[in-house]
């Protein structure tokens, strides 16, 4: 007999509510990417651990093996790369509409609770250069959230090109520039508060005050933005949150929207916009993407423009509610009524086949499990 | 919903208490709280006592909104969250200390004793060094006196402990105090309540005469 009967830490069986809870979302998400006409892409889960070079693998420590050649093999603890690594190896005509669905695999911390399989499930637009991509990805963000039951769910913009475009602009040296991004990023006030201390004098004071709380509401970010002085290669990033603040008013007048430019980009490979949403009491993102248009250059020479949308399962289902089904119906047949039984069950909805041999036996199943009986062996039914 | 605030116990808890008073948080149930662990006094801040190893795996988790924990343990558990402010108490620092008869530069690998391996292993990269770390749980000190270990690096805040059992301070790595940590999600979803009460924390350490 096998004496370890243990999951691997991480780990979980899903089945029962949770199990068909996760199912039903995915089916949601996947019939809105079909509708809007994208095709499907499934890419293995094995892949070799150069493929995931570009990512920052502080939270995405992957599991490793080796195959035959003693080349290192991972766990995918990503689905946007491998679309990158096979647009880039199997000339798939460009531009191309993407979705896929599946897990990756990131190792945590042992014994924090934290689960190290999470499914996924989005899309990747490829050769799609202008900001109908990300609109695109914002409408499907909408339409899921929807879909799968999310109410107040808050919309946060960002970009990018933002804080590297302010710190090139600032009035001093490239070694404070990287500790002022640094201290930006972790929002180490101490820190930060002491090299900002420095340009308190010059025209970017004001604005350096108040940046690392540049996130919240969008009109009211706006507004501290404007206290900047004159970066020219700024503008089109403006422009493009405003564009997409009103596409969004006009897509859907409710949808909260808020803007944070005090935040570095999800990946290193960004290259613009960038989105995710959350609710109030949520402890995780919804949804996270992006246009990343130097994505495939870690895989060919040829640049395109890329731009993608992932939700988060596990995410949508601990927020949605358990579904409560209808009672089923239990349907319990002799074996000579075997095609019957298959009528009965076509013509009766949730119901099931009861399989035990006897009729006390199914008796007991439908009490246990709080079903309903239907028994084709007595007579008239 | 209450913002909910992981506060180490012992020590940081002692050091960090009046500050949260004179910020305005009722902490009347952390002064006399018997064996009570969870404190909802304040109609803002519900406060969890937790040991400090502990703060990160409850942020972390976004069971609690904020952290008030030690940058010692922040840094040996390699953390992600925002530590935003240094509330400049539980002053200390990390040595490499060991007994007189410790040399430096000997020619073999260092063992060193510790409860911070990770901290201890990115100090020795970081001089080009490799050594042989030993996991502690206490009383770190002991380690060379009995031959377990060459030398340790533990935190020491006077030097007190290590004067009385005739070790010397090597080195002095780090500077360690206490930080207040938030969960990267929750600076969000409570804008405005955090950044109240970092400010208020901030008038608090110049009205109590706390040096950040």
């Amino acid at each position: 007999m096998i004496k370890n009967r243990n999951l691997p830490s991480g780990t979980r069986d899903e089945f029962g509510p949770r199990a068909a809870v996760k199912e039903t979302i995915s089916a949601q998400l996947m019939a809105i990417f079909k509708r809007r006409g994208f095709a499907k892409l499934t890419t293995p889960i094995l892949e070799y651990a150069d493929v995931f070079k570009p990512l920052n693998l502080d939270n995405y420590r992957p599991y490793q093996l080796l195959d035959e050649q003693g080349e290192a093999l991972v766990l995918r603890p990503d689905l946007t790369l491998p679309v990158a690594r096979m647009m880039s190896t199997t000339g798939v005509e460009l531009p191309a509409k993407w979705y896929y669905s599946g897990d990756v695999f990131r190792v945590k911390k042992q014994l924090s609770g934290s689960y190290n399989q999470l499914t996924q499930a989005g899309i990747e637009l490829v050769g799609y250069g202008s900001l109908k991509g990300e609109w695109e990805c914002l409408t499907i963000a909408l339409a899921g959230c929807s879909a799968t039951g999310v109410d107040e769910m808050t919309l946060e913009l960002s970009d990018a090109r933002f804080v590297n475009t302010v710190l090139a602009a600032l009035p001093v040296s490239e070694t404070t520039d990287s500790a002022l991004k640094q201290a930006l990023f972790d929002k180490d006030l101490t820190t930060y508060n002491h090299i900002a201390q420095l340009m308190a004098d010059t025209d970017f004071g004001s604005f350096l005050e108040e940046w690392p709380w540049l996130f919240g509401d969008f009109d009211t970010v706006m507004a501290v933005v404007q206290r900047l002085p004159k970066i020219p290669k700024l503008q089109p990033v403006i422009d493009d949150l405003i564009a997409t603040n009103a596409f969004i008013n006009r897509l859907a007048p409710n949808q909260k929207v808020v803007l944070d430019l005090s935040i570095p980009s999800p990946q290193q490979y960004y290259t613009g916009m960038a989105f995710r949403g959350y609710t109030q009491n949520a402890s995780d993102y919804l949804f996270s993407g992006g246009r990343y248009d130097d994505l495939l250059t870690s895989f060919q020479q040829v640049k395109e423009p890329a731009v993608g949308l992932a939700f988060d399962v596990d995410a949508l289902a601990d927020r949605a509610p358990t579904p409560s089904s209808p009672p089923q119906t239990l349907i319990y047949f002799q074996p000579s009524q075997w095609q019957a039984a298959e009528a009965k069950l076509a013509a009766t909805p949730n119901s099931t086949l009861c399989l035990a041999d006897s009729l006390g036996e199914a008796q007991r199943i439908a009490v246990s499990t709080n079903k309903q009986l239907l028994d084709l062996t007595k007579a008239g039914a | 919903m209450a913002i909910k605030i992981a506060l180490t116990k012992g020590r940081v808890e002692e050091q960090v208490v009046p500050l949260l008073e004179a910020s305005g948080i009722d902490c009347s149930g952390i002064r006399n709280k018997g064996r009570r662990l969870i404190f909802d006094e304040d109609p803002v801040y519900e406060t969890i006592l937790v040991k400090g190893p502990d703060v990160l795996t409850y942020l972390n988790n976004g069971s609690v909104h904020l952290g008030i924990v030690g940058s010692d343990i922040l840094e040996e558990q390699n953390n992600t969250q925002y530590a935003m402010l240094d509330l400049g108490v539980g002053r200390c620092r990390f040595v490499l200390a060991s007994t007189s008869q410790f040399d430096p530069q000997q020619v073999r690998r260092k063992i060193i004793a510790t409860k911070y391996p990770n901290i201890t292993k990115r100090y020795f990269q970081s001089i080009g060094e490799d050594v042989e770390i030993i996991r502690i749980e206490g009383s770190v000190e002991l380690a060379p006196l009995i031959g377990l270990a060459d030398a340790i690096v533990d935190i020491t805040e006077t030097g007190t402990t290590l004067r009385e059992n005739n070790l010397h301070v090597y080195a002095e790595l780090q500077p360690v105090s206490t930080k207040l940590v938030v969960n990267r999600l929750a600076v969000k979803q409570y804008q405005t309540e955090i950044r109240t009460l970092i400010s208020n924390l901030k008038n608090a350490q110049t009205k109590l005469g706390v040096n950040a």
